[in-house]
C-alpha cells in the first residue's frame, strides 16, 4: 500500500501539464488456484500480484501507464511521462483526498487466507468423486478451485479516495463422458463474491458435480442437431449469455460512444419485444460480478438497460460519459492494474416475465430447447453473434424430445431481442468470465426461460 | 530480489531443487480514432515464477512483489503447494542442454529509433488513408503496439539462461456501411522491424475487406466445396493445437492418440512447430523449463510423426522433451502452422464449381470441440459459382470434424499468415463442409 501523501504527489505530478484529470489505481491481490485431474491433485499455485496504474486525461482523451514498482521515483517518472501527452499550462486543479467509507457491501464470513490448502483441495476431491459416481460413462473429471482477495485503492484529482476488497471464489467442474463412438464434455462452474463459507452455505458440491456429469452423459447419447431456422427455447441461468453477448456488449459505452454500436443513438426507442426488461446490477449482494465500488471509485449501481422493450440506459464509464454527453453509470471495470478501466457489465439479466417453463415448451410445435448454453462471441459493430449449445433437445409437438449435440445459434443482436416472444418466470443466474478491452472480469449472466420465435441453428444433422 | 538469498533460504528449508523464471517486460501501445489519439499506454512490469521440488513433488508460486521480504513467503508457498500435490508424475529441474541454438533477429533495437511521435503520426495517417479509400467506410480505428520481454532462467543445477525478444504491430479495425448493411474488417502486420510496416498496403487491404462483405446474407443450406481463407484456417487450427500436445494424448483427450505413423490428413498437409522463426516473440532457443527447442513437422505429408512434449510427458514416453514446456500453459507450441504449398488463392477460386470462400470464422473458442474434433461455427465469406464470386454471404454456420477436414484438403495455397497467437495457415481448398443458412 502507498501512503496517501505519495498518492497525492503522483496525482499532482500528473497534472503539471494541461491535463484536467488524474487517477491512481493500486492493486494488491492474492490468489490460490488448485487443479485436480484423474482423481489426483495436480497443481497448486499461490500468486501475489501487485501494481499501480496511473491514468491522466484531458476531456475524454486519456493516457495510461502501469508498473509493479511502488518506489516514489518510479511513480513520479511514470506520472510525468504520461503528463507529457498534454502539453501546456497546468489547469490548476486543487483537491484533497478524503476517504469515502461505506464499509464493504458484500461482506464475507471466512477469508480464504484463514483456510488451509488441504481443506480447499478436499472440495476438488468431493466434486471428482460425485461426478464419477453419477454414471459409469464418466471416464475423466477435471476440477479447479480458485479464490482470491483483491484489495484496491482508487484515488483521483476530483478527491475520490476509496478502498475496496473483493473476495471471490469459484469451483469449476468439467466431466467427460465417453463410449466407443464419442466423447462429450459437461461443465458447471458456480462461484460468487464469497469467502470459504460459499461451500457450506451456498453451494452443494455434490449437486454441482452431478450437473456437470449429467450434461456430459446426456450429450453422449445425443444425435447431431439438425440445421435451419426454427424457434429456440433458451433456458434460464447460463442461457443469459445470449443477452450478454448479443446485446449487453453493444450497450457498453465502449462501442456506443464511438457510434460503433447498432444501439448508438437509440435511447428511448423500442429495441426489444415489450416482454423484455433487462438489467445490469452491480449491487446484488455477494453476486459474482458485484463489488462495493466500480474500478473508478464510484459506488456500484443497478441500471435498467431495457424497460418493456425500450432502451433506457447504456453502461457508461467516466470518460465515455464526457464523449457521449451523458451521465456516467459507474460502469468502469478492469481486470487489474494492467488495464485502464472502461464500461463493462457486472451482473446482467433479463427480468422475469409471466409464462411458466411448461407453457413455453407446450407452445412450441417444432424447435430446439437449449437447456445449457456454451460460450459465444459477438461483433459489436454488426451485432452478429454466435453461441454454442452445450446441452440441447428437440421440441416436438410441444414436448421435449431427443437430445441433440453440436448446435450453434447464429443471429444479430438487434433482431434477436425483437424475436423474444415468450418470457418465463424462473429467473436464475450463472457465472462467467467476460473478456473485452479492459481484460477478463467476473460477470453474472441470467434470465428466465425465454423463447425466440425464429433463429438460425447450425448443426451437422441435416436440414430440419 | 537477491536470488542467491532465495536459493539459500529454499535449501535451508529442505527444498531439493529450485528454479526461478524472471520476466521483465516493457510495453507501448497507441490507438488512433477520428483524427485523435484514442489510447496511449506505457508499462513496465516484472514477474517472478518459482518452482521447487520438495519431497518429490513440485511446488509453484508467482509474485510481482520483488523485494527480499517476500522470500519466506515464496519458500513456504512452494512447500505447502508441494505437500498438497498427489500426482505421482516424476518432476524435474533441468540441468540444461549442451547446446542452445543462436537465433538472430529476435531483438531489433532499430524499432526504438523511430520516435513515439512518429509512430503516433503514422497511426493517425493510417486512419486517414483508410477513410479516403471508399465512401462507404464510416469508421476506422488504428493501432500501433510494441513490447519487449527479457527472460531469465536460473536453477540450483547450475542452469543460467537469458533471452531478449521484442515485437511490434500495426493494425486497423474498419467499419463499412452502405446505408443498409454494416460490416467490419481487421487487418494487421506484425514484425520487430519498422521497415516491414507497409501502411499503404495495409490501408488498401483493410478497406477492401470491409466493403467486400456489404450486403452479405445467408445462402442456402447444404454441402459446399470450401475455400478456407488463411485467416479462417488459422483460427480453426488454433483450438485444435491441443491435439498435438503429449499431455492431451496421455490424458486420453487427443483424437490423435495412437496414430503416430498413420495418415491423419491429406498428403498435402504438413504441420510445423518452428521455434527458430525470425521476428517472432514466440521464438527462442529454450522453453520455460530451460530445454533446448527444436523444429518439428508434427504432420509430414499427411502422416502424424509425433507430439509436442515437456519434461514430464517426455519422461513418461521415455523420449527427450521437444522443448514445448511453457509456464502456465503446460505444453504449448512456439510458431505453429500449416506449411504453405504452391497453389494460388485465385486459382483455387477459379477451380470451384459451386462453393464458398470462408473469410471469417467466429466463436472458435466455444463452437469447436478439440476433444471430439467437431466444430459448428459462425462464418462469413463469398458464394462462388463456376469460378466466379457471386455475392458475399454471412450469418451462416459451417460444421464438420477437424480431422475429416484435414483429410479432405485438396489444395494448399502459398499465402501463409499468422494470427495473434502465432498460429498460422495458408488458404486451404476443402472437398466439402456442411453449411447451414436459409
Amino acid at each position: 500500500m502507498l501512503e496517501r501523501k505519495l498518492i497525492k504527489k503522483v496525482l499532482r505530478e500528473a497534472l503539471t501539464t494541461n491535463a484536467d484529470f488524474a487517477e491512481v489505481f493500486i492493486e494488491d491481490k492474492f490468489q490460490t488456484d488448485a487443479t485436480l485431474l484423474s482423481s489426483k491433485i495436480q497443481g497448486v499455485n499461490n500468486s501475489k500480484e501487485f501494481g499501480i496504474g496511473v491514468r491522466v486525461a484531458k476531456g475524454y482523451h486519456s493516457v495510461y501507464g502501469y508498473t509493479n514498482s511502488p518506489k516514489e521515483e518510479d511513480l513520479l517518472k511514470l506520472a510525468n511521462d504520461l503528463a507529457q501527452s498534454f502539453p501546456g499550462e497546468p489547469v490548476g486543479i486543487e483537491f484533497s483526498l478524503e476517504e469515502m467509507k461505506v464499509g464493504n457491501l458484500h461482506p464475507v464470513k471466512i477469508l480464504p487466507s484463514t483456510v488451509s490448502l488441504e481443506e480447499k483441495v478436499e472440495l476438488l476431491r468431493r466434486a471428482d468423486k460425485a461426478a464419477r459416481a453419477y454414471s459409469e460413462e464418466i471416464n475423466q473429471v477435471s476440477t479447479r478451485y480458485q479464490d482470491y482477495v483483491q484489495n484496491v485503492w482508487i484515488a483521483n484529482s476530483e478527491g475520490t479516495y476509496v478502498h475496496d476488497t473483493r473476495v471471490r471464489t469459484r469451483l469449476a467442474i468439467a466431466s467427460i463422458a465417453a463410449n466407443e463412438e464419442s466423447k462429450q464434455t459437461g461443465f458447471y462452474g458456480p462461484g460468487g463474491h464469497y469467502g470459504f463459507e460459499f461451500y457450506s452455505e451456498q453451494l452443494n458440491i455434490e449437486e454441482a458435480a452431478h450437473e456437470s456429469a449429467r450434461i456430459a452423459v446426456a450429450m453422449l447419447h445425443a444425435e447431431e442437431c439438425p440445421s435451419g431456422k426454427m424457434p429456440v427455447v433458451i433456458d434460464n441461468e447460463f442461457g443469459g449469455v445470449i443477452f450478454h453477448e448479443a446485446c449487453g456488449h453493444s450497450l457498453e459505452a465502449t462501442s456506443v460512444a464511438k457510434g460503433a454500436s447498432v444501439f448508438s443513438g437509440k435511447k428511448g426507442e423500442l429495441i426489444a419485444n415489450p416482454l423484455v426488461t433487462a438489467i445490469d446490477d452491480g449491487t446484488i449482494p455477494n453476486a459474482w460480478g458485484s463489488a462495493t465500488y466500480d474500478d473508478e471509485g464510484n459506488l456500484q449501481k443497478k441500471r435498467v438497460l431495457i424497460k418493456d422493450g425500450v432502451l433506457t440506459s447504456y453502461m457508461i464509464d467516466k470518460l465515455n460519459a464526457i464523449r457521449m454527453n451523458d451521465e456516467p453509470t459507474h460502469s468502469g471495470r478492469r481486470e487489474s492494474y494492467r488495464y485502464a478501466p472502461t464500461s463493462r457489465m457486472t451482473n446482467t439479466y433479463i427480468d422475469n416475465g409471466e409464462s411458466t417453463f411448461d407453457e413455453i415448451i407446450a407452445a412450441t410445435k417444432l424447435g430446439l430447447y437449449a437447456k445449457k448454453m456454451g460460450g459465444g462471441s459477438v461483433n459489436p459493430a454488426t451485432g452478429d453473434f454466435n453461441f454454442s449449445v452445450a446441452e440441447g433437445y428437440m421440441i416436438r409437438d410441444g414436448k421435449i424430445a431427443e437430445a441433440v449435440k453440436g448446435a450453434t445459434l447464429v443471429g444479430t443482436g438487434s433482431e434477436t431481442l425483437l424475436r423474444v416472444d415468450m418470457v418465463g418466470n424462473n429467473l436464475a443466474s450463472a457465472q462467467g468470465m467476460c473478456g473485452s478491452l479492459s481484460g477478463s472480469i467476473p460477470t453474472d449472466v441470467g434470465q428466465p426461460t425465454i423463447r425466440l420465435s425464429e433463429i438460425t441453428v447450425g448443426g451437422r444433422g441435416g436440414a430440419i | 530480489m537477491n536470488f542467491d538469498k532465495l536459493f539459500e533460504a529454499a535449501s535451508k528449508k529442505g527444498i531439493e531443487d529450485l528454479q526461478v523464471y524472471f520476466n521483465d517486460s516493457n510495453e507501448f501501445d497507441i490507438s488512433a480514432f477520428k483524427g485523435e489519439l484514442d489510447k496511449y499506454t506505457i508499462a513496465s512490469t516484472q514477474k517472478l515464477s518459482v518452482k521447487g521440488i520438495y519431497e518429490g513433488k513440485m511446488g509453484t508460486v508467482t509474485t510481482e512483489v520483488l523485494t527480499d521480504d517476500v522470500i519466506d513467503f515464496l519458500v513456504d508457498s512452494i512447500i505447502s503447494s508441494a505437500k498438497t500435490i498427489e500426482s505421482e508424475d516424476e518432476v524435474f529441474i533441468y540441468a540444461g542442454d549442451k547446446e542452445y541454438k543462436k537465433i538472430e533477429g529476435l531483438y531489433n533495437e532499430s524499432i526504438y529509433d523511430v520516435s513515439a511521435k512518429q509512430k503516433i503520426e503514422d497511426a493517425l495517417e493510417l486512419e486517414k488513408k483508410i477513410i479516403e479509400k471508399d465512401k462507404r467506410i464510416i469508421m476506422v480505428q488504428t493501432y500501433y503496439g510494441e513490447g519487449s520481454n527479457k527472460v531469465r532462467i536460473r536453477n540450483s543445477k547450475g542452469l543460467n539462461l537469458e533471452k531478449l525478444v521484442n515485437d511490434a504491430m500495426i493494425g486497423a479495425q474498419v467499419i463499412a456501411n452502405d446505408g443498409k448493411d454494416q460490416r467490419t474488417s481487421f487487418e494487421y502486420i506484425r514484425s520487430n522491424d519498422y521497415a516491414d510496416f507497409d501502411y499503404e498496403a495495409l490501408a488498401s487491404l483493410a478497406a477492401k475487406k470491409a466493403v467486400a462483405l456489404l450486403g452479405a446474407t445467408p445462402c442456402e443450406s447444404g454441402e459446399y466445396e470450401i475455400l478456407l481463407s488463411k485467416e479462417a484456417s488459422a483460427s480453426l487450427l488454433m483450438p485444435h493445437v491441443s491435439m498435438f500436445s503429449a499431455e492431451s494424448v496421455q490424458k486420453n483427450i487427443s483424437l490423435l492418440k495412437g496414430k503416430v505413423g498413420e495418415v491423419v490428413g491429406s498428403s498435402l498437409v504438413t504441420v510445423v512447430d518452428d521455434p527458430f522463426m525470425k521476428k517472432s516473440a514466440k521464438s527462442g532457443a529454450f522453453d520455460d523449463e530451460g530445454v533446448a527447442t527444436s523444429y518439428k513437422e508434427l504432420i509430414k505429408d499427411g502422416v502424424l510423426t509425433g507430439f509436442m512434449h515437456n519434461l514430464k510427458t517426455a519422461k513418461k514416453d521415455n523420449i527427450k522433451s521437444t522443448g514445448n514446456g511453457f509456464i502456465g500453459r503446460g505444453i504449448s507450441p512456439t510458431n505453429f502452422y500449416i506449411k504453405p504449398g504452391e497453389y494460388k488463392h485465385d486459382d483455387a477460386v477459379k477451380s470451384m464449381k459451386k462453393g464458398i470462400i470462408i473469410t471469417d470464422l467466429a466463436g472458435t473458442h466455444a463452437g469447436a470441440n478439440p476433444i471430439s474434433g467437431d466444430f459448428s461455427l459462425q462464418a462469413s465469406g463469398f458464394l462462388v459459382e463456376n469460378g466466379e464470386v457471386i455475392r458475399p454471404v454471412a450469418l451462416i454456420t459451417v460444421a464438420g470434424n477437424y480431422l475429416d477436414l484435414l483429410k479432405d484438403v485438396t489444395q494448399v495455397c502459398d499465402d501463409l499468415k499468422f494470427n495473434f497467437g502465432y498460429v498460422g495457415s495458408p488458404s486451404l481448398l476443402v472437398k466439402s463442409l456442411m453449411i447451414s443458412g436459409l
